[in-house]
């Protein structure tokens, strides 16, 4: 009785079998994805696990025999237990999640609606459209400096000088200034300082919006062309009013153009330093500065990296609720 | 497989073309294969000497070496940048900078650390006259007997008023005293001369940490004892945040001030927006410049009000800023001794006599010459505050310090805290720290 084994010829090693696969049509598919992933490693994934590995030890920079170098000792989640019981993190935390859920907040509202707006034809939309959309190509440090002109506290600062030319303030207001909203009425004031609000960071989610408004509410006009006229004729014919008509078909056809949206936005607010840096230097505490701070002025690179971690991981777990979502709403 | 060969082969041929695309940063073969030297040289371009100040002595140093061909490369950064600019080159196996602005409050750290080199041996062999420095200056950059840095900008607090808007209140002159100075801005206020009297750099940043020291030392306190202990929720130090609480609470101080820095504080009084500002020597030249000021021949630069039985020895109570240059440890030997010649050519007290326009120079003999005197009648009043420096704790950990100290100073002056809560968990803070 013959070996099967033995009639068999040799099974060819796993990188034989790969580019056996890949040699034929599949060739310049994967030769073009080349360069794709290693930009993908090379810029994310790499650093990403060499973030991770820097937040996992006593990381700083030293210089030795006169080379530099960063390099620390093995502390396992030394790192992370020490910012969980830092109570400035849960500051940073309770600042980053404000910025975040009101700036969605604004987003989500008034983005619909301005895309709603731009969505119905009149005189002159294309220039309006246009217009709408400059502050979006204005650079971020460029347009943080703008508002920092604006809110400037002394009476020649922009908004201060309208509002005290209208009388609608006695006495300039510092509205860079994170200080408590509602003074005079104490349960109030302490009410939102608790939920992280202060005169400061809502006057930077209005500079930010400013810029980013206008991007959202072009992706989810996007999203309302793409619906057929159709879908509207046959519910105005059953009699649908206009909330109908909005709750019942443009809210759930855009639903994934928003999802994208915000995924897409939650990853910049939660990571959000430039408009906040240059505003405010280290004097309005969220993660990023915290991480920054952290890592570059304190030299504790470990700790930086462990709070940048975080912030990538919070980022990922919200993405990652969204994109459920999203394909929930897409297979039914 | 001959494919996947010839690619690689490819891939490997491109990648040793892009990596000879780079070059040495400090050793460039020019077109006509002349070896250039090139001296990268970190500086701010916020405070101290311009730019245009560092470009000419760039220029002038080349001039000097013409025959090795050395090139001064500058790459200014705004001041809160610099540190971790620093920090971030050190990481690298050679160094991006050959020479680098420090300041003071860095010198704990980078000696603890070795980012930068001591200049010691350096210094006793081609500085004939080290004595020519005044030695609260030296003692900023020395740590443990090492130098880290070479004296360069000898930057202090100076108390600037608008003599015009004094004058109209019915004083003669300025305060000499903290109570005389409240009861100055108390009358411009009531007077309707000026709406907030003072203003001042309180922003949640360096500034903050220097003018609370400063105040401080009007009240004759240091904010460490001689253990180095924190004592800000006693005695001097606990007053002057007080009197900060109470300028804030008063409206004497602009409230802007809170998100107010140097510049925008020395802008305010340039204006004639204030009556009161303590800043740096540059708003000197601001004060005085038509094209900036609109109080030309109206600000004054004068000494610091101080609590009646403190320092009695000046008369006065200022803080110190200076910054020097030093060599970060990375730098390769060869450029080690360039660097250093770099250093002696800027900090020469021949070098700082032709800028003495630009900045205040940190040589004695330049700070009294007869061409520093006509540059700046006040220049008696200037080495005044001098003599009466504070210094900030010379501490390895000084950014953690300073960052507690920015954040509760805030509070309490704006008064989300009470004054003495915030004294204490300031100290409570800094003393955890250590642990």
């Amino acid at each position: 009785m013959a070996n099967p084994e033995l009639s068999q010829p040799p099974r060819p090693s796993l990188m034989r079998r790969y580019f056996r696969r890949v040699s034929g049509e599949n060739a310049w598919f994967v030769l073009l994805l080349i360069p794709a992933v290693v930009i993908l490693l090379g810029v994310i994934v790499i650093p990403m696990l060499w973030t991770l590995k820097m937040s996992l030890a006593n990381t700083s920079v030293s210089v030795v025999g006169g080379r530099g170098s960063v390099g620390g000792q093995f502390v396992g989640w030394r790192n992370y237990i020490f910012l969980l019981t830092d109570p400035q993190f849960w500051v940073a935390l309770r600042e980053t999640l404000y910025f975040w859920i009101v700036s969605i907040g604004i987003e989500v509202t008034l983005g619909i609606g301005m895309a709603l707006l731009l969505n119905r034809p009149f005189r002159g939309f294309w220039l309006v459209r246009a217009v709408i959309f400059i502050p979006w190509a204005i650079p971020t440090v460029v347009n943080a400096t703008l508002w920092g002109m604006i809110f400037n506290g002394n009476n020649y600062g922009a908004l201060n000088d309208l509002l005290l030319r209208w009388h609608w303030i006695a006495a300039p207001v510092v509205w860079l200034n994170p200080s408590p909203l509602f003074a005079r009425i104490p349960w109030l004031s302490h009410a939102l300082s608790a939920i992280g609000s202060n005169l400061a960071i809502n006057a930077i989610i209005v500079g930010d919006e400013w810029k980013t408004l206008p991007l959202v509410a072009f992706l989810v006009l996007a999203g309302l062309q793409m619906i057929p006229q159709d879908f509207y004729e046959a519910a105005r014919i059953e009699g649908a009013s206009a909330w109908t008509q909005f709750n019942k078909i443009t809210l759930p056809l855009i639903g994934p153009v928003l999802s994208v949206v915000l995924i897409l936005r939650t990853m910049q607010l939660l990571r959000a330093f430039t408009i906040l840096f240059t505003l405010e230097g280290y004097g309005l505490p969220v993660l990023s500065i915290g991480a920054y701070q952290q890592a570059f002025s304190f030299g504790n690179f470990g700790i930086g990296s462990a709070e940048a971690f975080i912030i990538g991981v919070m980022a990922l777990v919200i993405a990652y609720f969204y994109v459920r979502k999203l394909y929930r709403e897409e297979m039914q | 497989m001959h494919f996947w060969r010839k690619f690689s082969l490819a891939a490997a041929g491109l990648t040793m073309v892009v990596a000879g695309c780079g070059s040495s940063p400090s050793a460039t073969p020019s077109s006509s294969s002349v070896h250039t030297i090139t001296l990268n040289v970190l500086y701010m371009n916020q405070a101290g000497y311009t730019t245009q100040v560092l470009q000419k002595m760039g220029q002038e140093f080349a001039a000097k070496y013409r025959s090795d061909h050395v090139h001064v490369h500058f790459t200014f950064l705004p001041y809160p940048e610099m540190h971790n600019a620093i920090v971030t080159a050190a990481a690298a196996p050679t160094a991006q900078y050959d020479v680098v602005l420090s300041d003071l409050i860095w010198t704990a750290e980078f000696a603890q650390k070795g980012y930068t080199i001591p200049l010691n041996s350096d210094i006793n062999r081609y500085i004939s006259n080290p004595q020519g420095i005044p030695s609260a200056i030296w003692n900023g950059f020395t740590i443990n007997g090492k130098i880290m840095a070479m004296p360069f900008l000898a930057n202090f607090q100076n108390f600037y008023y608008n003599k015009k808007m004094l004058q109209q209140a019915g004083f003669s002159g300025p305060p000499k005293t903290m109570n005389q100075w409240l009861a100055q801005m108390v009358a411009l206020k009531q007077k309707g001369i000026v709406q907030y009297p003072y203003e001042d750099s309180w922003k949640q940043a360096e500034g903050l940490t220097c003018d609370y020291v400063r105040t401080a030392g009007e009240f004759g306190a240091h904010l460490f004892n001689k253990q180095g202990q924190p004592i800000m929720n006693q005695g001097g130090a606990l007053q002057a945040l007080t009197f900060m609480h109470k300028l804030y609470q008063d409206g004497l101080v602009n409230p802007n001030s809170l998100t107010a820095d140097e510049p925008t504080a020395a802008d305010a009084f340039a204006s004639g927006q204030a009556a009161f500002n303590t800043n740096w020597t540059f708003v000197t030249g601001i004060m005085n410049t038509p094209s900036e000021s609109k109080i030309v021949g109206d600000g004054v630069v004068g000494t610091f009000p101080v609590q009646p039985g403190t320092n009695t020895a000046t008369g006065t109570a200022s803080v110190s800023g200076f910054q020097g240059l030093a060599i970060p440890a990375n730098v390769p030997a060869n450029m080690q001794t360039w660097a250093w010649k770099w250093i002696q050519f800027a900090t020469s007290p021949q070098v700082q006599a032709q800028h003495l326009h630009s900045q205040w120079p940190v040589w004695s003999s330049v700070a009294s010459s007869s061409q520093e005197q006509q540059l700046n009648p006040a220049y008696a009043v200037y080495e005044a505050n001098l003599a009466g420096v504070y210094n900030r704790p010379k501490v390895a950990n000084y950014l953690q310090v300073s960052a507690i100290i920015q954040q509760y100073v805030h509070e309490a002056i704006q008064g989300t805290i009470p004054v003495q809560t915030a004294a204490n968990d300031m100290v409570q803070q800094i003393t955890a720290l250590g642990k």
